[in-house]
């Protein structure tokens, strides 16, 4: 039977997981239109006009299969683990998804209406005013989401009767049906979601913009991708410092409110004050063993304060330690980035030119990997985490998933799917970007419409 | 005496504007399949931009009916664990392939823009069918055994009112094509199948269980019909086939659909209000869904506001720039 949980668990955290590679480049891509929406109808530099315009083709891309892979999630929640709806659906929970459908309205009404009917509207102003609620919705249909993760990790809003013990009956009462929308973790986890996710959706971007102003030999070409990539540091170098402040923040909240999950991701075997941080190793009794150690940084990080250890639970509560693997290697990679983007900023502002250097074309490439593999990682550190819970000290996965061996078959199928799906998609976007020639980009006005087949 | 439960009669308001929307798109979709160079003027320029709202419907749908029927998660996920996966196939696929064919420069070989949206076309058929048969499945346990709860492809397919109700659904959906789309070389076939999908579909809710078959079926019935008929009418042509007075029409009959079964779910098997939530969460949902109602139809007048000024601005590409601009459509 535990290899159908394992199956439910993996299909779910499968499309999640590419989902959220999606859903970044779409918040990327989001961002990046408004901004050159922006500097278009200031400036008139008809590079980010035509960076506008190529930028929609992915958008929508992205956007529709996005679309598709979230109703996929939400769908999965039900089928996989009805017992967890079944508990979000008696709880103040449920209304959050149902907040996160008006944002989604937002987005799409307004995508709607910018992609198909955006050139319209005369008006430069009025077609950047368009582009702000679908940045707005995305970001909100990301903190909504993120609200419930936050629930899953420190619930709230209700008192139950029987559940963990019987994995079928129990009493729902004392519901505060508003109260999920702010558990003590909500602020730290959404700081780092609306931080993190630019981050990647941009880094993304940028990869592909410095990859592309070095291959080609068209001067339009070469300037639009300048701009673009000016744009993209730029806005990582803000994102960058805002991921670092909310990453601190979060492991913050955590010692206070996650103290076994800290404890887990620090490997800590003890509580103290005064701990070492450790990279990678592994516990062995009541010492850590292997890894790579700086002794005291965590006491000095975390301000001296007492810090929770592993002893203190039952090891039979303690989440799979992969996480601290997970985390250190989170933590490396986002202060390589983190270094590479300001170093790549700086020489740019003392004008070394690092755009024209083919070496970190590349290297933005593999760093703007790196991101997509951080924000990956970040994510499976906070679910693996909250394991054997589905929310957190109140149902354990097993309890709330399905059983059904009709699963398989399909759930394979949709694993198949995306294997092929999400990277042809990526290819395709970054194939429909040029799929004018820049002349034609250069011409007309910033919003879409009429570069859509109709 | 029993009240009215508005749980209920909110989330299916919201399923009949999401049906509506889906089976314009599936009229769209087959029209596409059956005869792409002939209809693409006329049905793309509202298939494109209205796969993402319908989109966003469906999922709107979905959340809802999780707030309303807690208690029916568990039933569902075990009755239908394979088809919904099914189905999240097929919606990715629809996703895919439209996005695809809307974007894609290729005109020859065998993946471009024509086939591309075909498939998108095959994949929204397919995706109805779906639909249909779980649809069909909740109002009349077609395939149901209750004890212990399980689900049967076959079964389904092998009660007899199950083939005539999939033949009913889609001989109205090619019936109605033409008087959505306003295709007008093809107004003699839209009576004829009209009125033999709605005999089938009558027939086939008599087979499921002759207590389906009450007055209420009046409604929908003479609305689908009158539909059209009013389209092979010089007068009234012209305003059946416009968009909104059609999508607003098909609404309110889905809606009365309700009314062949309600109270009850999987044939009487089932009552709504037991399984419909309780407690402080149902004032949220009242609020929420008040609050949404408004934003929504705000944002969808807005939609068609846009839709509908695009149709009389001039584009500014130049005719260079595209074989076939878009006409905008009428909403």
């Amino acid at each position: 039977m535990s290899g159908i949980v394992d199956f439910d668990r993996f299909l779910f955290a499968f499309t999640i997981g590419s989902h959220i590679l999606l859903v970044s480049l779409s918040i990327g891509m989001a961002i990046m239109i408004c901004v050159s929406e922006f500097l278009f109808a200031r400036t008139k530099n008809k590079y980010y006009g035509a960076l506008v315009r190529r930028l929609i083709r992915p958008f929508v891309v992205s956007f529709g299969i996005g679309t598709a892979s979230g109703i996929v999630m939400a769908v999965e929640l039900v089928n996989l683990f009805p017992r967890f709806m079944t508990l979000v659906s008696s709880t103040g929970v449920i209304a959050i998804f149902y907040v996160e459908i008006f944002a989604f309205f937002v987005e799409t009404i307004f995508l709607v209406i910018y992609v198909y009917y955006g050139h319209t509207f005369k008006g430069t102003y009025t077609r950047w005013a368009l582009t702000l609620p679908i940045v707005v919705g995305t970001l909100l249909s990301a903190v909504l989401i993120v609200m419930v993760n936050a629930w899953m990790n420190t619930p709230n809003g209700f008192n139950i009767v029987g559940y963990v013990a019987s994995g079928s009956s129990y009493t729902v009462t004392g519901v505060s049906p508003w109260a999920p929308f702010l558990t003590t973790s909500t602020g730290y986890e959404v700081f780092h979601v609306v931080a993190g996710v630019p981050l990647t959706g941009i880094m993304l971007l940028g990869g592909f913009f410095a990859y592309r102003y070095v291959r080609s030999e068209n001067a339009d070409e070469k300037t639009l991708f300048l701009n673009a990539l000016r744009l993209a540091v730029a806005l990582s170098l803000v994102f960058v410092v805002l991921t670092i402040v909310a990453g601190a923040l979060e492991i913050d909240g955590m010692w206070q409110y996650q103290p076994l999950k800290y404890a887990a991701i620090e490997l800590n075997p003890q509580p103290g004050s005064n701990l070492p941080w450790t990279l990678f190793g592994t516990v062995s009794g009541t010492s850590v063993v292997g890894g790579f150690e700086i002794p005291g940084l965590q006491g000095i990080l975390e301000g001296g304060k007492m810090m929770p250890g592993l002893s203190q639970y039952p090891q039979a509560d303690w989440p799979p330690l992969i996480i601290h693997e997970t985390f250190g290697v989170m933590i490396l990679g986002g202060a390589l980035l983190g270094l590479f983007i300001i170093v790549y900023a700086g020489l740019w502002v003392l004008k070394h030119k690092p755009y024209d250097r083919p070496i970190l074309a590349y290297l933005f490439v593999a760093f703007s990997a790196l991101t997509a593999t951080v924000m990956e990682l970040g994510w499976a550190t906070d679910e693996i985490g909250r394991q054997p819970w589905i929310v957190y000290n109140v149902l354990t996965v097993a309890n709330a998933a399905n059983y059904s061996t009709n699963l398989y078959a399909p759930g394979i199928a949709i694993v198949v799917a995306y294997l092929i799906l999400v990277p042809f998609t990526f290819w395709f976007m970054a194939r429909v970007f040029r799929g004018k020639p820049i002349a034609v980009d250069l011409e007309g006005p910033a919003a879409g419409g009429h570069d859509v087949n109709y | 005496m029993s009240t009215i439960n508005w749980l209920f009669e909110l989330n299916f308001a919201i399923f009949s504007v999401f049906l509506v929307l889906y089976v314009t798109e599936l009229m769209g979709g087959v029209l596409l399949i059956l005869s792409y160079d002939a209809v693409k003027e006329k049905v793309l320029p509202y298939i494109v931009p209205i796969w993402e709202v319908t989109g966003t419907f469906a999922a709107f749908w979905v959340v809802t009916a999780d707030f309303a029927y807690p208690a029916m998660l568990i039933p569902v996920a075990t009755l239908l664990a394979g088809p919904i996966v099914v189905f999240l196939l097929l919606f990715v696929a629809r996703n895919a392939m439209i996005s695809f064919a809307e974007l894609i420069t290729r005109r020859g070989g065998w993946i471009n823009e024509k086939r591309l949206y075909q498939l998108y076309g095959l994949a929204t058929l397919l995706i109805g069918v779906v639909v249909i048969m779980v649809l069909s499945m909740i109002v009349t346990a077609a395939g149901v055994t209750l004890s212990p709860l399980s689900f049967s492809v076959w079964t389904w397919v092998t009660n007899a009112g199950s083939v005539p109700y999939l033949l009913g659904v889609i001989l109205i959906a090619l019936g109605l094509a033409p008087v959505f789309y306003d295709i007008a070389p093809l107004r003699k076939i839209t009576l004829p199948l009209t009125a033999l999908g709605v005999l089938a579909e009558v027939a086939a809710l008599y087979l499921y269980s002759s207590s389906f078959v009450n007055a209420w079926i009046v409604i929908p019935a003479v609305l689908t019909i009158a539909a059209a008929l009013l389209y092979n009418l010089p007068p009234t042509a012209a305003i059946v086939s416009k968009k909104i007075v059609f999508a607003l029409v098909a609404t309110v009959a889905v809606f009365s659909l309700n009314y062949l079964v309600y109270p009850t779910f999987l044939n009487g098997a089932l009552s709504v209000d037991g399984v419909t939530t309780h407690g402080p969460m149902v004032g949220v949902f009242y609020v929420l869904t008040g609050v949404g109602f408004i934003v929504v139809g705000l944002l969808m007048a807005l939609y068609m506001l846009s839709a509908w000024r695009s149709g009389k601005v001039t584009s500014p590409v130049p005719p260079t720039a595209r074989p076939s601009t878009p006409a905008g459509h009428n909403p």
